[in-house]
C-alpha cells in the first residue's frame, strides 16, 4: 500500500474511531437515563395501579352484594386476583425510607381482601347484616389505601428528590459535554487536516520549485525534501538525475576543451611543417654549396668567412629538423650562439652579447626553436634599428624546481598593449623577417602546449627602456616527458 | 497571518479541551445513586404511637422518648397524631393501624365506646397488642395489655395533700373537670377526694366544663358568681389552669386563691413562677414514651410475659411556687 494512501486511510480511521467512541458513550448515557426515567415512572404506575384495583374490587363487591350472581362473583374474584397481583408487584417498590409505610400498605391490601372475602362469606351464609358491616369496613380500608398511596407518592418524591435533581443535572451536563466535544473535534480536525495536507503538499511544492530551477538550467542546487512518502522517493530520484546531468555536462565541457586544444596544436604543427618544407628546397645542394664555400674560404685563408659560412650551414640544418621533437636546452643554446656569431659578423660592434649560464640547467627539454626566435626578435627590435647598436644578455638559472631563461635587451621596448597582445596569443603569427620564419607568438603557443601551463612566459617592457623576457620551464615536467 | 490563525486555533483547542475534560470528569465521576431498594422484608417490629394532641409539648416529649427507645431496640416506630383534639381522625388512625397489621399500637387512652370497641374487638381479634400511654382506659373495657404513665390516683392524692398543708383543714375547694370525663381525670378526682373527704371543714365542689377556652371561662365566671367565697381551685383537667387564672384575674386578686394544676406546660410553669399557681404536678413524658416502647418490645419478643395489667407508673413530682423547676 502506498504511503500517501495509508496516511489518508489512517486519518479517516482515527476520525471514524473518535466519532464512534463518542457516539457510543453518549448513546449509552442517554440510554441509562432513559432507563432510570422508565423505572421512576414504573414505580408511580405501580402505586396508582393498586389504588385503581382496590377501587375496582370494592365496586365489584358492591355489585355482587346487590345482585348475587355467578357472573358478578367471577368479576369480583377477577378484580381480587388483580389487586393481589398488584400487591406482589408493589413489594419491589420497597426502599429504606418507605419500608414501614409500604409494609402497612401491603397489609392493608390483605385486610381489604380479607374483609371482602368475609363479606361474601357472610352473604352466602345468609347473614346480610354482618356482610354489610364487613363491606363497610372494606370500603373504609379502600379509602385508607388511597390515602396511603398519596402518602407513598409523597414519600417517593421526597426520597428521590436528590436523585431526580441529579438526573436533571446530568442531562444538562451531557448536553454541554456534547456541544464541547463537537467544537473540540471540529477544531482538532481542522488543525489535523491542515497539518496533514501540508505534509503532502509541502514536498510537492518543493519539488515543483526544484523542477523550475532545473528547467532554467541551474543544475547545481541540491533538491532536499524531507518526507516519508512517495514524494521523497521522487525527490531523491530527481536529485540523482540532476547530479547525473551535471556530471555529463562537465564531461562534455572537458572533452570539448581537450578537443580544441588538440586541434590547435595540430594546426601549429602543420604551420611549422609547412614552413620547414618550404625551406627544404634542395637543402643538400645548399649545404654542399655552403660547405664548399666554407672550405674554399678556409683554403683562401679567410678563416673568418669559413666559420661564418659553417655557422650558417649549422643553423640551416637545425632549422630543417622536424619541429615536433623536443630538444635539450644545450642544443638550443648552441644554435642560438651560432646565430649570434652570424649576427656579430653583420653588426660588428653594434651588437654586444652577454651570457650567464648555469651548466646544470642545460639538460632540460623544450620545443625545438624556442630560444633562437626570441633572441632574433631582440636583435631585430633592439639592435637593427639603432645606429649605436644594443646589448643583449642571456641568463639561464634554476629557481624553485624551474629553469628560468631570461633574455634582456635595451632597445625601444613595447607598449603594455602589445605585451598583452603577445601574452594572450591574439597577435597574428608574424614570422616574416625571421631567419627561421617562426614568430614570437608561435613560440609562446608551442611552449605553453609543451609545458601544459599558461604561466611559462613573462614580459617586462616599457617604451624606450628595453625588454626583459623570462621563460619558465619546470624541471619535473620536462623530466617526466623524457621518460 | 496563517501562523496567527493556527496559533489561535490551537489555543482555542486547548481551552475547549480543558472544559471538555472537566465536564467529562464531572460526568463520569457522578454516579447516580438510586435510593437503595431493600428487597428483604423488614424483620424488625413495626410499632405505631397514636396520640390525640400532637401539638402539645407534653406529647412532643413522649414522642421524643419513644423514638429514642425505638432506635435503641431497633424497631420501626411511626408517630401518628391529630392536631387539636379531632377524635374522628384519631379513631381513624387506630383503624388504619389495625388494617395495616402493625405489630403493636401505643395509644393515648380515650375513654369512649368507639375507642374501646376498636381496641377490644378489632385489635384484640387480630392479635395486635395495645398499650395505653399517659391516659389510661380500664383494662377490662379495652383489653389493653398494660398502661404506661403517671398514676393519676396518686397524683390526685399528692395535690390534695399539698392543698391541705397550704390551706389548712377548712375551706371551699373547686374542682374543675373536663366534661369528657376521661379515666385519668376520674382517677385524679378519686385521689383528691380520697384525701379531702376525711376533713369535715373542707367543702368540695366539682365543676365540669368543656375543653375550649370560652367554655372554661364561662364556667369559671358562673362559679365565681355562685361561690364568690371559694378558697382553692384545682384544675383537674390539664389545660384548664391558665384559663381559670385569666378569668379570676379579671375580677380579683389571684394571689389570695390557692390554685393547683396537673399541667406542666411552659405557660403553666411561668404562672407558677409568678406565684399565681401554688403547686402543680409534673409528669415524665419522655419516660412514658421510652417505657411504653420498651414494654411493647419486651412483650413482643416474649421477654416479659405477662405485662402488669395495672400498668407501669412513671415518676410524678409536685412543684410548688418558689421551687425552681
Amino acid at each position: 500500500m502506498s504511503s500517501i494512501q495509508r496516511k489518508i486511510l489512517t486519518m479517516s480511521v482515527i476520525v471514524l474511531f473518535i466519532m464512534a467512541t463518542i457516539w457510543v458513550v453518549l448513546t449509552y448515557y442517554n440510554q441509562k437515563t432513559q432507563e432510570q426515567y422508565n423505572d421512576i415512572l414504573q414505580r408511580y404506575l405501580h402505586m396508582n395501579e393498586v389504588t385503581e384495583h382496590s377501587h375496582q374490587t370494592i365496586i365489584a363487591l358492591n355489585n355482587y352484594l346487590q345482585k348475587p350472581s355467578t357472573v358478578l362473583r367471577d368479576a369480583f374474584n377477577q378484580s381480587k386476583e388483580q389487586i393481589i397481583l398488584a400487591k406482589l408487584q408493589s413489594v419491589s417498590l420497597r426502599n429504606q425510607d418507605n419500608a414501614y409505610t409500604l409494609t402497612s400498605y401491603i397489609n392493608m391490601i390483605d385486610s381489604l381482601v380479607a374483609a371482602a372475602d368475609l363479606s361474601v362469606m357472610f352473604l352466602e351464609e345468609k347473614l346480610p347484616e354482618q356482610s354489610a358491616e364487613k363491606f363497610e369496613e372494606a370500603a373504609r380500608i379502600d379509602k385508607y389505601i388511597a390515602e396511603t398511596t398519596i402518602t407513598l407518592i409523597d414519600k417517593e418524591v421526597r426520597t428521590y428528590d436528590s436523585f431526580y435533581r441529579s438526573i436533571i443535572e446530568q442531562s444538562t451536563e451531557l448536553k454541554r459535554l456534547g456541544l464541547l466535544l463537537f467544537s473540540l473535534i471540529t477544531i482538532m480536525l481542522l488543525l489535523f487536516t491542515y497539518w496533514f495536507s501540508l505534509s503532502i503538499t509541502r514536498p510537492i511544492h518543493k519539488l515543483t520549485i526544484a523542477a523550475k530551477e532545473l528547467s532554467r538550467g541551474k543544475f547545481d542546487k541540491p533538491i532536499e525534501v524531507h518526507s516519508n512518502d512517495e514524494i521523497s522517493f521522487l525527490a531523491l530520484t530527481f536529485d540523482r538525475m540532476r547530479v547525473n546531468i551535471n556530471n555529463l555536462i562537465f564531461e562534455i565541457q572537458q572533452k570539448a576543451q581537450l578537443e580544441s586544444e588538440l586541434q590547435e596544436s595540430k594546426l601549429l604543427l602543420k604551420e611549422s611543417q609547412l614552413i620547414s618544407l618550404q625551406s627544404q628546397i634542395n637543402p643538400h645542394f645548399l649545404f654542399n654549396t655552403l660547405d664548399t664555400l666554407s672550405k674554399k674560404a678556409y683554403l683562401d685563408g679567410s678563416e673568418d668567412t669559413s666559420d661564418l659560412i659553417a655557422n650558417v650551414a649549422g643553423l640551416l640544418r637545425y632549422n630543417l629538423r622536424r619541429l615536433d621533437r623536443a630538444v635539450t636546452l644545450a642544443e638550443e643554446l648552441s644554435v642560438t650562439l651560432k646565430y649570434i656569431e652570424i649576427q656579430s659578423a653583420r653588426f660588428t660592434d653594434r651588437l654586444r652579447f652577454l651570457q650567464e649560464i648555469d651548466e646544470n640547467c642545460l639538460h632540460i627539454k623544450l620545443p625545438c626553436l624556442t630560444l633562437q626566435p626570441i633572441i632574433e626578435n631582440a636583435v631585430i627590435h633592439a639592435v637593427e634599428p639603432l645606429e649605436e647598436g644594443g646589448i643583449i644578455s642571456l641568463r639561464i638559472y634554476a629557481k624553485e624546481e624551474c629553469v628560468m631563461i631570461e633574455i634582456k635587451d635595451d632597445g625601444t621596448g613595447m607598449s603594455e598593449e602589445k605585451v598583452r597582445h603577445i601574452l594572450t596569443e591574439s597577435g597574428i603569427s608574424d614570422g616574416t623577417g625571421h631567419s627561421t620564419g617562426i614568430g614570437f607568438s608561435n613560440v609562446v603557443k608551442r611552449l605553453r602546449l609543451f609545458v601544459g601551463d599558461e604561466d611559462v612566459i613573462d614580459i617586462e617592457s616599457k617604451p624606450d627602456q628595453g625588454t626583459k623576457i623570462t621563460l619558465k620551464i619546470p624541471m619535473a615536467r620536462s623530466a617526466a616527458k623524457n621518460v | 497571518m496563517r501562523k496567527y490563525i493556527i496559533i489561535s486555533l490551537f489555543a482555542g483547542c486547548l481551552i475547549i479541551l480543558f472544559f471538555t475534560l472537566t465536564s467529562m470528569v464531572k460526568m463520569f465521576s457522578s454516579h447516580l445513586k438510586e435510593p437503595s431498594a431493600s428487597v428483604e422484608m423488614h424483620s424488625s417490629y413495626r410499632l405505631v404511637l397514636i396520640t390525640l394532641e400532637l401539638d402539645t409539648p407534653f406529647w412532643a416529649k413522649v414522642e421524643e422518648g419513644a423514638k429514642a427507645a425505638a432506635e435503641k431496640y431497633n424497631v420501626s416506630l411511626e408517630v401518628w397524631g391529630t392536631y387539636g383534639t379531632n377524635r374522628d381522625d384519631f379513631l381513624k388512625n387506630i383503624e388504619v393501624a389495625i388494617a395495616s397489621k402493625v405489630d403493636g399500637i401505643i395509644v393515648q387512652g380515650l375513654d369512649t365506646d368507639e375507642f374501646k370497641n376498636l381496641t377490644k374487638v378489632k385489635a384484640a381479634s387480630r392479635g395486635i397488642p395495645v398499650i395505653t400511654v399517659a391516659n389510661d382506659v380500664p383494662m377490662n373495657e379495652s383489653l389493653r395489655r398494660t398502661y404506661v404513665g403517671s398514676d393519676h390516683l396518686v397524683a390526685g392524692e399528692i395535690i390534695a395533700r399539698q392543698l391541705v398543708s397550704d390551706m389548712g383543714f377548712r375551706g371551699k375547694v373547686v374542682l374543675m373537670v373536663s366534661d369528657r370525663q376521661e379515666y385519668s381525670q376520674r382517677s385524679r378526682l378519686a385521689g383528691i377526694l380520697n384525701v379531702l373527704s376525711p376533713y369535715e371543714g373542707i367543702v368540695t365542689k366539682i365543676v365540669a366544663a368543656g375543653d375550649s377556652r370560652e367554655e372554661v371561662a364561662k364556667a369559671t365566671n358562673q362559679l365565681l358568681n355562685d361561690m364568690p367565697d371559694a378558697d382553692a381551685f384545682i384544675a383537674v383537667s390539664a389545660n384548664h389552669a391558665s384559663s381559670i387564672i385569666q378569668e379570676i384575674s379579671k375580677r380579683m386578686q389571684v394571689e389570695k386563691f390557692f390554685i393547683y394544676s396537673f399541667d406542666d406546660s411552659p405557660a403553666t410553669l411561668s404562672l407558677l413562677q409568678q406565684g399565681k399557681i401554688d403547686a402543680l404536678i409534673t409528669q415524665s413524658p419522655e419516660a412514658m414514651g421510652e417505657e411504653s416502647v420498651s414494654h411493647m418490645v419486651k412483650w413482643l419478643t416474649g421477654e416479659q410475659f405477662p405485662l402488669n395489667p395495672d400498668g407501669y407508673f412513671t415518676d410524678i413530682k409536685v412543684l410548688r411556687a418558689g421551687d425552681t423547676p
